[in-house]
């Protein structure tokens, strides 16, 4: 009798890390199971990215260089392009300035020999780098490109960007029912591109939904001081403010607009989806709905993976949107070289365009015909400091 | 009339940090006769240490503004030493230390550049709120913002103390010796160099204040928001009238106001436009500013 | 001729010039072309900036709306910066140093504001005119106009830069020439002589407006993409450190300088976080211990002197113990 137990004990002793271990499921990232493990790559493929690493637009690029680091790091620690095969990134800073872009991409695809490149930062600088990747046959994806046209350039252009025109119709469709909207108010920046192509989504989408604009406002880059635009603005009585600016102004927005006393929802895009704009505008924030491709506050568990990675990787640094679609991207130009089996360019460009149905922090992602992502975006509202989902919906490129 | 006294509020603290900051220029324009465009610099230097005596080495706001001045205080008389005084000694041209100046303004937002990548990971950082009270308070149909108020009543302050001191005391009166006539006063036995490097002090210590002001009431610093307020410096203490002390306050509170109503009438994006054009109507009009004295401006 | 280039740019491969940077380097000369024109008049002129703006915008309206050859969209772009020149000179020249400076960058300012809001301003108008809210896009604003081909060639930017830089030496040999020095040398004085200063310093200020539209129609077909934000305080700046980089007693120090100052940041690659502090440390050194900047042929004639007469009495000290 007791040795029946005690081989009961054994063999459940045996079994339990077994059953533990069913227990945590840990989510690996990359198309696994979907391609073999390839065979036919050279010891190290090299890629570039052209970050924005000095200037007034490292806020971002500094953080898409940290994301891309951990995404190659992870790739080739897992040994995600076989067995003794490296993934390298040649950087490049291009500072903002789309004179730099251009050398950056020349020196990267004729001199450093890439076969594939990551960035640029900012949509203005692409127009300008792109088509020398374009005119060499080399697949270029931007991580952070929002302008419209950016894909058309060619059809070695990529980009995961959800641009605003994939946002924010979601957005303001969601927005307009949840709150029952039939006017509003619109303060947009005039001076930037991001901010006024945001603008003339969100007069589209208003109008697709049959929301009337009762004034619009316009605001400068660096401006600080709202109030002469929000007195005006709040005078019409509007049921909801409609900002298109970036996370600076946007803090100031929402902070000015309070202390103005305004207590209605503020509805934003893209530049608000910052945890910088929450933890800065305080209580102002409450109520608060942005509408954006990646959120922190998501419920996607490869989304969790990426934060608790980086975060340990980065002393506890948040990342952010810039950050979650750089860390895609490079994983996605990864799993391109993975599935298609080959480091040439050509073929890199093909099995790009290929990948359907990719997990990712992001959700769900695939490349439609014109080489734009297609994934769910995320709707938020801000309440108790925090985003929290208002919704989900999907768009169509 | 509501609205109008509640962006003339706007327009008056605002006005406050633009004219505390074309101090800086004026003080070191009167005095020693350049302009100093790295004063910009030293502008966004203030803030920047502000924020990190604040928020890194977690020092109550008391202790850490007049540390802020004087760490601006000194970068500006470190700006005299290396950008100004040796082309000074050289007899160089007035255009020279000019250039110099724009030199030392790239080296210092360069510099500033690396530490905020080092301490922040960025080039964006944020001031806490709550340092000051900006919750706002309701009086008859206004809402006042508590913060916007003590920002005009420091600058003000500061711009009284800054008065006394230039009228009351023995440096002050060395410095408006100097002004007057360089050779003159050495002659009488004024150190002009302590006087100059004074000037710096002073200047910097005032421009620094005003990025500390700046950063509270707005929160947002990084290295560039030196360019922000450069031009509207300039435009200042020409309008005001270039040397002229009262002048440089007199037209940072006109920029303000000008760009605020401007913004409230027509929308921001004119008021740069708005700026220039009574800038341009000035310069032809009346060149040495409203408070200038009508010398040197033609040719 | 494409040949020599080639050369000229493998030559210049290690310090980290591809072609690309050498056609931008190229357009930095003659931009410090511009503003050497103003300086050597005694004109402390920051306008080249917003002529550089003005030339890109009417450059590609011309290439892009219009669908003309590079050639014409460059005399466009000139003629239109000339002409614009003209009723902003007239009454800001007469103001000097730092006013004038200050009314330029004011100038700067005022067409970027203009190419910003020129959509919206149209907009406007035709909303009040037509009773209904119209939108109006052509020159885009802050999105920029994109998609512009590069149409530019190194060959186009070397030949035009030959020509100018043969035109400006005629110019200082001729009367017009040691009009614009005396001017520098002493406004009063040259007046007092018989020079019509209000005619000369226009006349430049034209030259010099022109030279910075074609900077700018060349800068565009090459960048593919403009926005307003490439033209501003911080351009001006730019151009002005490629004078006095450059060094300002000879035409050749100002396309030295813009090239030098364009090459830098490239050359810096391998150091690139420091590259600012480097471009800050390098101006500020050239002001200081380089007071005629890099090409001083005046201040190197002093130096040989001083060295020589140096040399000559350490030997004469010699011989004589």
């Amino acid at each position: 009798m007791v040795r029946r137990v005690f081989a009961l004990i054994l063999v459940l002793a045996l079994l339990a890390p077994a059953v533990m271990a069913q227990d945590e499921e840990v989510l690996q990232m990359g198309f696994w199971e979907e391609c073999e493990d390839p065979a036919g790559l050279p010891e190290t493929v090299t890629i570039g990215a052209i970050f924005a690493q000095s200037g007034a637009a490292s806020v971002y690029g500094i953080s898409q260089s940290q994301a891309v680091d951990l995404a190659v790091a992870e790739i080739n620690e897992s040994a995600y392009l076989g067995e003794g095969v490296t993934l390298e990134v040649i950087y490049a800073d291009s500072a903002g300035d789309k004179e730099q872009a251009i050398a950056a991409m020349t020196k990267l695809v004729e001199e450093d020999g890439v076969v594939a490149v990551l960035g640029p930062t900012l949509s203005s600088e692409a127009f300008s780098a792109d088509p020398i990747a374009q005119e060499n046959g080399v697949p270029v994806m931007g991580v952070s490109n929002t302008a419209a046209g950016i894909t058309d350039m060619g059809d070695f252009v990529f980009r995961d960007s959800l641009p605003e025109s994939a946002v924010i119709p979601g957005t303001i469709a969601q927005a307009t029912e949840a709150l029952s909207l039939t006017q509003v108010a619109v303060l947009y920046g005039n001076d930037d591109d991001f901010t006024i192509s945001g603008y003339d989504v969100f007069v589209e989408a208003l109008e697709a939904n049959y929301v009337e604009i009762l004034a619009e406002a316009t605001f400068a880059k660096g401006d600080v001081d709202f109030s002469a635009q929000l007195t005006t603005l709040l005078g019409t009585n509007p049921e909801a403010l409609v900002i298109s600016a970036l996370a600076a102004e946007a803090t100031q927005i929402i902070v000015q607009a309070r202390q103005a006393g305004y207590t209605g929802p503020i509805i934003g895009g893209n530049g608000l989806n910052s945890p910088a704009v929450l933890t800065n505008s305080g209580e102002a924030s409450e109520g608060v709905i942005v509408g954006a491709a990646w959120n922190i506050a998501s419920p996607e568990a490869l989304s969790t993976a990426f934060i608790e990675a980086y975060s340990a990787a980065y002393e506890d640094a948040k990342p952010d949107q810039f950050a979650a679609q750089a860390y895609t991207g490079a994983w996605l130009m990864a799993t391109a070289i993975r599935c298609g089996d080959s480091a040439e360019s050509l073929a890199i460009r093909d099995s790009l365009a290929e990948i359907v149905d990719f997990p990712s922090p992001l959700g769900m992602f695939s490349f439609d015909e014109d080489r734009n992502p297609v994934h769910t975006p995320v709707v938020q509202i801000a309440t108790g400091g925090a985003f929290a989902v208002l919704g989900a919906e999907m768009t169509e490129e | 009339m509501d609205t109008f006294f509640q962006q003339l509020i706007n327009a008056l603290s605002l006005g406050a940090i633009y004219g505390l900051f074309a101090l800086g220029y004026a003080l070191v324009f009167s005095v020693l006769g350049v302009l100093n465009l790295a004063h910009s610099a030293v502008f966004m230097t203030g803030a920047f240490f502000g924020l990190v005596l604040i928020d890194k080495l977690q020092l109550p706001l008391i202790v850490a503004f007049p540390l802020a001045m004087i760490g601006a205080g000194l970068v500006s008389v470190a700006l005299e030493f290396i950008a100004f005084r040796p082309l000074r000694r050289r007899g160089a041209p007035r255009i020279s230390q000019l250039i110099s100046s724009i030199g030392a303004s790239i080296l210092l937002v360069s510099i500033t550049q690396l530490l905020f990548q080092n301490l922040y990971g960025g080039t964006d950082a944020y001031f806490p709120r709550g340092l000051v009270p900006d919750e706002p308070i309701l009086l008859g149909g206004l809402r006042i913002v508590p913060i916007r108020v003590i920002i005009l009543a420091a600058a003000l302050g500061m711009m009284v103390i800054l008065q006394a001191v230039v009228s009351r005391t023995q440096i002050g009166q060395h410095m408006r010796a100097v002004a007057f006539n360089q050779r003159v006063a050495a002659l009488l036995g004024i150190n002009v160099g302590r006087v100059f490097v004074t000037t710096f002090f002073i200047a910097g210590a005032l421009g620094g204040a005003a990025g500390m002001l700046y950063g509270l009431v707005f929160l947002n610093v990084s290295p560039f928001i030196g360019s922000d307020v450069a031009l509207v410096g300039l435009t200042a203490i020409v309008l005001g009238g270039l040397g002229s002390i009262n002048g440089a306050v007199l037209g940072g509170i006109l920029v303000a106001a000008l760009q605020t109503f401007s913004t409230a009438i027509g929308g921001s994006s004119y008021r740069n436009i708005v700026v220039f054009g009574i800038l341009f109507l000035l310069l032809l009009v009346r060149p040495q500013g409203l408070l200038g004295q009508p010398d040197s401006t033609r040719t | 001729m494409d040949s020599i280039i080639e050369f000229v740019i493998t030559l210049l491969k290690p310090l980290g010039v591809t072609e690309p940077v050498f056609q931008f380097m190229l357009v930095s000369a003659i931009l410090g072309l511009s503003i050497y024109l103003t300086l050597y008049t005694g004109m402390f002129s920051l306008a080249s900036a917003g002529f550089m703006a003005i030339g890109a915008y009417f450059g590609v309206a011309a290439t892009q709306f219009w669908h003309l050859p590079l050639g014409l969209g460059l005399i466009i772009g000139m003629l239109a910066a000339g002409l614009i020149a003209i009723p902003i000179g007239l009454p800001v020249l007469r103001l000097k140093d730092i006013y004038l400076a200050i009314a330029t960058i004011g100038f700067g300012e005022v067409v970027n504001v203009v190419i910003l809001n020129f959509d919206d301003v149209v907009a406007a108008i035709l909303t009040a005119v037509q009773g209904e809210r119209v939108r109006f896009r052509l020159i885009e604003g802050a999105r920029g106009i994109k998609n512009i081909p590069r149409l530019t060639e190194t060959q186009y930017l070397v030949f035009f830069l030959i020509i100018v830089g043969f035109f400006i030496t005629r110019l200082h040999r001729s009367r017009f020439g040691r009009s614009m020095a005396a001017i520098r040398d002493d406004e009063r004085a040259a007046a007092n002589m018989g020079i019509n200063v209000t005619y000369v310093k226009n006349i430049v200020f034209i030259l010099s407006a022109m030279l910075a539209a074609a900077a700018g129609v060349f800068s565009a077909h090459l960048t593919r993409i403009i926005t307003p934000d490439a033209y501003g305080f911080d351009r001006a700046v730019d151009i002005l450190s490629f004078a006095v980089l450059g060094g300002t007693s000879t035409w050749v120090g100002s396309i030295v300088g813009g090239m030098t100052l364009t090459a830098l940041p490239e050359t810096l690659r391998a150091v690139n976080q420091y590259r600012g502090v480097f471009t800050g440390m390098v101006l500020l050194a050239v002001i200081l211990f380089l007071p005629g900047g890099l090409v001083d042929p005046a201040g190197l004639r002093a130096t040989i002197r001083r060295v020589r007469s140096r040399l000559r009495r350490a030997a004469e000290s010699q011989g004589a113990t």
